[in-house]
């Protein structure tokens, strides 16, 4: 994106000005012990949070150099710059904070040689001079110690993150800390993200979407049903509770089949688990299932979601190879680069995850039918799908709060294991699926600069934001979990939480802080850059009126069913696969027959296809991306941020400095209109805010060239 | 919508097979000719174009991302170009077409812009050459372009498929007379046409003042001078005879094997009677009328080995440092004459060496650097990534993406040109040094480097009438030899190398990484890069700027009336409307203030020194001793004994490469000033709009950076407006309101592929790229079209 935002990622600090020459002479002399830092430093200390370490120290690799302080607690490593407006903005720093799970690999430099850090052993007989951070999120620090790491407190500090990563990786979960919002001042105007824990804004949602077919369940309540799933979602009007309870017994998990969206035009996208094979449901517990999946549509498309998908060890795998790839002394010399990033296979993944959203959309958007992704664990790709359909088709989605409200939805309250899949536990089941999906969400920006009212730098910051210790958002499996932690169950002993001592009347997880409160860790300047400049709400626009066709909802049985799998329609006998066939159970997930023939020959038959799913025109708001080869590109300002030849220069000039250049132009004409009436311009000109046309340019030029400096 | 068949398929992963029989009928195909004839749309022919043949009822496919279809129409031929005329051309009369080429139309292949013809033979693809005794049932044209055009010739009668196909692969292939280039019966048809006036000021380097300005705008006239010797090619009077003779007879020979038998001819002689012919003409070695060189070199020398081994000025930097370029001298074996040879050289070192002039680097970029054969087979197979003749065939090659680009080594080949040139840049900006380009005939990578080295250095190439100025200036009068490069006479394949489009993909690599410093876009290159084959402008048909003249008739004796007017490709309302030009424009580009020019130099040299700073020692006297070393090697480099190892241990030019490049890269980029690109791994990158803009199934709808610009467009005039509201205020006046409508602002949702491909416009259903969605889609498409059939044949 070649217009981008203005910065140089988030890795500038946000307050421009630099350390005065006098400051920085000050504090290069070294600090007297006495003047421990921990007077100032243990204010900005989350709560429950302890110094181990510290260490003045220089950040490297980027102009200028930084001087300041290289902290290790027992949550993270972060380095504060001198001069850093502590009590501004921000309470945590986002720029060089690195929560212990976070890092990635740790190296020290003395002179020539480079040594991988492991164990605290690897630190005897080595002074490090200079000691490099890889984060596992692809960000690099570089902090050189003065005195060439003579000074103790550096090699004290070097051992401290040593040992403190060796705990946090050893201790089986990650408990990490709850702030409250009691202790900030709440002064956000802007609506809350609604987390989807109460009746009310599953039904508020309800609403929004038009879906009149469907109510709120509270059958799960007591997470008795599924402790993945949330404790309410939605379900078609006329099924009662207790057939939910019946069906979802079948289903892998308890995961039966719920609303993900209801296109306007009248589908439903439905998300479930696999058939949970090994029950032996009678007559009327196939009838609700058979019920559920088809949701009053006539028609009704099965989509295999794991088909034509990585497994999750492939994203695994991808993934790290993608790091080791962008590791800033990759030894992949640079005419090889490109067979090296096809070999991590990651951009492959990329495209396949594309590929079959754009055909679900298509299926979705343009007939009346019941489109139900299934997944065995329904917890990893069924979300990414339905995430990614829903910002191909639906505008709302494609907004700030649009997008963050279907993460909450499709991803926190659907139960994904951010936990496990971003290696928090140490398990083996590590996927980093969900940043496979911020991936495909930056295709989709890429490709769709102006629909999109979000920007890189918003992607950025929640790429980074999985793994920071201060919010539950991403810090537990399961709802569940992220209940008992947050006090939610009354029935579970509460843990302490500072600042939270006395619970106020009301709704008191309300006052829980999420991921989404951004000013915890970004200043409002970074805040702002969240806001895609190039947005142009006239694509998507209010006239986007859907024809909300009549769903009909019969309660007989479908007269269609197909699934969708390798890319092809196959018309299937039946939904459920207990009715006939006992035999055709397949253990696996994968239970769904798959077309022995290959899909082109498929494609040769004659299909006695319903004529109301012929060829209709594309509606407005429906992205199509684009998913060729050279189509799909590297998130450079994402996974290449370890090495700084390509950091910086990805600054340009930007279509917020001309949108900066708009207000301000706007601005002079509004305190313009009233102050003088055409008569007396000349007498009452007030020279700071009457500019002629030549200053003006001035102006704009100065402004183009700060943008460019 | 007549006439069209359908055909299901594409996309999936085999290839659709589409068979036309099935669904259009004879019957119907004759009522259709028949409406064909009445709606036809007329012929346009450009002044001296000459119908040659032409055949009706062809059926042109016309490819939408899912299926095919077929539009019937006529099939021309001319002296200029190839032309579809099909029904459909109606259909396109909106708003999106504004961006029209007023010369070549959409369906319309000039015959220089053909590169490969194929022919369908019972469903096997062979290219056609010569003589045929078989006539395919499918033509396949790719063009140079990366248009790739098929025909159906089944329903087309049979002599008129003997005619166009004989004569289309007659028109392009075989090898032509320069005089008969359609340039010249262009030019003299248009001849009494008033040539509107190019209103830029593109420098064209073709008199003595305009070398003059340049030296003055670089600083270079105190140490370098713009010499005349040239002047008229005025050497000897009736060689001019004898090479109008020569030029007859090399419709087989190319010019360059003539120049070659011609050279050795003249070395033979050289050798019987040496004080003969020590002062050769400069003029079959593409030296301009007027060029420049170092003040002290006298003007003689230039004469002795025609041009060769004369160093020639290209540029020269603020802080005093040159770009110099040089062909080098022929390979002789006689002892003699290298002896004559050497002490000519010498004379010549002794000279740019003593002060004034810097100390000079020599880059021999003929032995060290990329070779010609490279470039070719590089781009050979590089293209053939995007020339696909059905989309099975783009999915195919879609998996192995990333591999099959790599070892095109395309890619590759960029960024080493973008290294010399930084490399160049480091020697002259930090080290101070003048840099000679050494090659063959300085006219291949001499210009690619020269000019490179230019636009990162030079902030004026880096407007538009810098940039065409520039190509004027290297390319153009630097005699590079288009001609033979882009195989316009189609006289020697193995000469066709792409030069000049590896500098576009260059410079658009740097458009690409920094947008804001040019003044021109991505568009602009591209249609550029399309000019290269248009033979109405003379700026890319000519292999030296003497045989433009001969050419063109300013001299010798068989013109006593006018002298063409040939056309230049800088005049760009030739091809675009006013409003189609604005895409040439880059809004963002924002013109250097000139306000603060005491400030910007005082940190120009805060920005030198700190360059500079570290690397003074290697520039104290050891070095300079180093380098008169180097000389002596050079000569013996030229004199044909090429040591391929460069003296400088190329550790060391690394660290300084690295350093330089580390640096500038760790600042902030001044637009206005050096500008360097990156070339690591992942930032090479395919020059989309040029390749892919062709491809249906790389369009992405609503996307894209067109949706990008039409926002900033639009704000860009909001800006404007609400100037010139407070201009209004300010005079309290009412200006009229002038507010052009933006050809971007029109439609709401473009595609990815504006302002190219407007075939492709009608595709906006959305189809399942899998073959079996698809499959269903068609069908149902097709029941409905077999409808309309069946209506018309009622009518």
């Amino acid at each position: 994106m070649w217009w981008g935002g203005r910065g140089q990622s988030f890795n500038i600090a946000p307050q421009k000005e630099e350390p005065e020459m006098g400051s920085v002479q000050e504090n290069r002399m070294p600090e007297p012990r006495s003047r421990q830092p921990s007077s100032c430093l243990a204010s900005r200390c989350l709560p429950g949070e302890q110094i181990l370490a510290w260490a003045p120290g220089v950040r490297k690799g980027l102009e200028p150099e930084l001087s300041g302080t290289l902290i290790c607690t027992n949550f993270r490593v972060t380095f504060q710059p001198c001069g850093w407006q502590w009590n501004q903005d921000t309470p945590l720093n986002s720029e060089y904070d690195f929560a212990l799970v976070n890092i990635g690999r740790l190296e020290a430099v003395s002179g020539l040689s480079r040594v991988q850090l492991l164990r605290p052993g690897s630190l005897h007989k080595f002074i490090p001079e200079e000691i490099l951070i890889h984060g596992r999120d692809f960000r690099l620090l570089r902090v050189g110690f003065e005195a060439g790491g003579l000074e103790p407190q550096a090699f004290q500090v070097t051992m401290a993150i040593v040992q403190a990563r060796a705990q946090s990786n050893q201790a089986q979960q990650y408990s990490g800390i709850t702030l409250s919002k009691a202790g900030q001042g709440s002064g956000s105007r802007k609506p809350p993200i609604p987390l989807m824990e109460t009746a009310e804004d599953w039904e508020t949602e309800r609403k929004k979407q038009a879906a009149r077919g469907w109510r709120v369940s509270t059958v799960n309540e007591r997470f008795d049903v599924a402790t993945s799933l949330p404790r309410y979602f939605w379900v078609p009007n006329r099924i009662l509770d207790s057939e939910v309870r019946r069906a979802y017994g079948h289903f892998h998990q308890g995961r039966g089949p719920r609303l993900s969206w209801h296109h306007p035009g009248g589908s439903d996208l439905l998300r479930c688990g696999g058939f949970y094979t090994a029950s032996d449901p009678n007559k009327e517990d196939i009838r609700a299932v058979e019920l559920m999946l088809q949701a009053g549509h006539s028609d009704v498309v099965l989509v295999d979601t794991m088909d034509e998908l990585p497994s999750l060890a492939d994203v695994q795998l991808a993934h790290l190879r993608l790091r080791a790839l962008c590791l800033p002394d990759s030894s992949v010399a640079e005419d090889k680069w490109l067979s090296a990033l096809e070999g991590t296979r990651w951009l492959d993944y990329v495209r396949a995850c594309l590929r079959k959203a754009s055909d679900i959309s298509v299926l979705v958007t343009s007939r009346v039918r019941s489109v139900i992704l299934q997944e065995r664990g329904d917890r990893d790709l069924n979300g990414l799908l339905s995430s990614l359909v829903q910002l191909l088709s639906a505008p709302e989605a494609r907004t700030l709060f649009g997008f963050q409200s279907l993460v909450q939805r499709e991803w926190v309250a659907a139960g994904h294991p951010f936990l496990t899949r971003l290696g928090g536990t140490g398990a083996s089941e590590e996927a980093p699926v969900f940043l496979l999906f911020l991936d495909c969400v930056w295709q989709l920006l890429q490709q769709f600069p102006a629909d999109f009212e979000f920007s890189e730098f918003f992607l950025l910051a929640l790429h980074d934001s999985v793994r920071v210790p201060d919010t539950l958002t991403f810090l537990r499996n399961t709802p569940w979990e992220r209940g008992k932690q947050s006090g939610q169950l009354n029935s579970y002993t509460q843990v302490y939480t500072p600042g939270y001592s006395q619970p106020p009347a009301g709704n008191s997880f309300n006052l829980q802080l999420s991921v989404w409160d951004w000013d915890l860790r970004y200043s409002n300047a970074q805040i702002l850059q969240f806001q895609n400049p190039g947005y142009d709400p006239e694509h998507c626009p209010d006239s986007w009126l859907p024809r909300p066709q009549p769903s009909f909802m019969v309660p007989g049985p479908p007269s269609s069913v197909w699934l969708f799998s390798r890319g092809a329609l196959t018309p299937l006998n039946q939904l459920c696969p207990w009715r006939d066939s006992p035999s055709l159970l397949a253990v696996s997930s994968r239970w769904l027959p798959r077309p022995a023939i290959s899909s082109e020959s498929l494609a040769d038959q004659e299909w006695g296809l319903p004529s109301h799913w012929g060829a209709c025109p594309l509606p407005p708001g429906l992205l199509l991306p684009g998913y060729l080869g050279p189509q799909i590109r590297l998130w450079r300002r994402c996974y290449l941020r370890g090495r700084p030849e390509v950091q910086m220069g990805l600054s340009a000039l930007t279509v917020s400095g001309l949108q900066d250049e708009l207000s301000h132009l706007q601005e002079l004409l509004r305190k313009w209109t009233p102050r003088i009436s055409p008569e007396d311009h000349s007498k009452k000109r007030d020279p700071h805010t009457i500019l002629n046309p030549t200053e003006i340019a001035g102006i704009l030029k100065g402004r183009a060239e700060g943008d460019l400096g | 919508m007549l006439g069209k068949g359908v055909v299901g398929g594409g996309g999936g992963t085999k290839a659709p097979k589409p068979s036309f029989v099935s669904y259009v009928r004879p019957e119907e195909i004759h009522t259709n000719e028949k409406e064909v004839t009445e709606k036809e749309v007329t012929l346009h022919l450009l002044p001296g174009e000459q119908l040659l043949c032409e055949a009706s009822t062809v059926l042109k496919y016309v490819q939408e991302d899912s299926c095919q279809h077929g539009v019937y129409g006529r099939l021309v031929c001319t002296d200029f170009k190839i032309a579809f005329l099909g029904d459909d051309e109606s259909a396109l009369d909106n708003d999106e077409t504004q961006f029209k080429n007023k010369v070549i139309g959409e369906n319309d292949i000039t015959l220089h812009c053909v590169d490969q013809i194929y022919g369908v033979f019972d469903e096997k693809k062979k290219t056609l050459f010569g003589q045929l005794k078989k006539y395919p049932e499918k033509l396949i044209i790719h063009c140079k372009d990366l248009r790739v055009f098929q025909f159906c010739l089944r329903y087309t009668k049979e002599e008129e498929v003997k005619r166009i196909v004989s004569g289309i692969i007659h028109h392009t292939q075989a090898p032509k007379l320069l005089k008969r280039l359609f340039l010249f019966s262009y030019a003299t048809a248009a001849q009494n046409n008033t040539v509107t006036d190019p209103k830029n000021h593109t420098v064209m380097f073709d008199t003595l003042k305009d070398w003059c300005w340049e030296l003055e705008r670089t600083k270079g006239n105190m140490k370098y001078k713009a010499v005349s010797v040239n002047e008229g090619y005025k050497v000897c009077e009736s060689s001019v005879k004898l090479k109008d003779a020569v030029f007859a007879h090399c419709y087989v020979l190319s010019i360059t094997q003539w120049l070659a038998s011609k050279r050795s001819s003249i070395n033979r002689r050289k050798k019987e009677k040496p004080h003969l012919y020590l002062e050769g003409d400069l003029r079959q070695f593409g030296l301009p009328a007027y060029f420049v060189v170092p003040t002290p070199l006298p003007e003689e020398n230039v004469q002795r080995f025609q041009g060769h081994g004369i160093p020639i000025w290209c540029w020269s930097c603020h802080n005093g440092s040159a770009l110099l370029k040089m062909s080098a001298l022929p390979k002789e074996q006689d002892d003699g004459i290298l002896q004559i040879q050497k002490s000519f050289l010498d004379g010549i070192y002794k000279t740019i060496h003593r002060p004034p002039y810097e100390v000079v680097k020599t880059e021999d970029l003929s032995s060290n650097f990329l070779s010609l054969q490279e470039i070719q087979t590089a781009y050979s197979k590089f293209k053939q990534l995007f020339l696909i003749d059905n989309s099975t065939e783009f999915w195919d090659t879609d998996i192995k993406w990333f591999s099959l680009l790599e070892s095109s080594s395309w890619l590759d080949i960029i960024r080493r040109c973008l290294k010399k040139a930084i490399e160049i840049t480091e020697c002259m900006e930090a080290q101070n040094m003048n840099v000679l380009l050494l090659e063959e005939n300085a006219s291949d990578l001499c210009c690619l480097i020269s000019s490179l080295v230019q636009l990162m250095m030079d902030p004026h190439c880096r407007t538009r009438i810098g940039f065409q100025s520039l190509i004027q200036k290297e390319w153009v009068m630097g005699g590079h030899c288009f001609l033979d490069r882009c195989n316009h006479l189609r006289q020697n394949d193995k000469e066709e190398v792409p030069v000049f489009l590896l500098f576009l993909d260059c410079v658009w690599q740097l458009v690409h990484q920094h947008p804001p410093a040019f003044e021109f876009t991505e568009t602009y290159l591209t249609v550029l890069s399309d000019s290269l084959y248009i033979p109405i402008f003379s700026t890319f048909f000519f292999n030296s700027p003497h045989q433009k003249d001969t050419n063109m008739g300013r001299e010798g004796q068989d013109t006593q009336s006018k002298p063409l007017n040939l056309l230049t490709v800088w005049d760009w309302s030739v091809q675009f409307e006013p409003k189609a030009q604005t895409l040439l424009k880059n809004p963002l580009y924002v013109e250097k203030p000139k306000l603060d020019k005491g400030q910007r130099k005082g940190m120009r040299f805060k920005h030198q020194r700190q360059l500079s700073l570290p690397l003074t020692q290697s520039k104290s006297s050891p070095k300079r001793g180093f380098f008169r070393e180097e000389t002596d090697h050079l000569i013996k480099n030229l004199l044909g004994k090429r040591i391929s190892k460069l003296i400088n241990s190329s550790d060391e030019l690394q660290d300084n490469f690295r350093e330089f490049y580390d640096s500038w890269h760790s600042k902030s980029t001044d637009y206005h000033g050096l500008l360097l690109p990156h070339i690591e791994g992942p930032e090479i990158k395919v020059w989309a709009q040029r390749y892919l803009r062709w491809i249906p199934e790389a369009q992405i709808l609503g996307g894209g950076q067109v949706a990008t610009m039409s926002k900033l467009l639009e704000m860009m005039e909001e800006v404007q407006s609400l100037q010139e509201k407070i201009d209004e205020r300010h005079h309290s006046q009412q200006a009229p309101q002038a507010e052009g409508p933006c050809l971007l602002r029109n439609s709401a949702r473009l595609s990815s592929l504006f302002p190219f491909a407007l075939l492709q416009r009608h595709s906006s259903k959305p189809v399942l790229p899998t073959s079996g969605w698809k499959a269903l889609g068609d069908e149902d498409d097709l029941a409905k079209r077999e409808d309309e059939f069946v209506d018309l044949g009622d009518v």
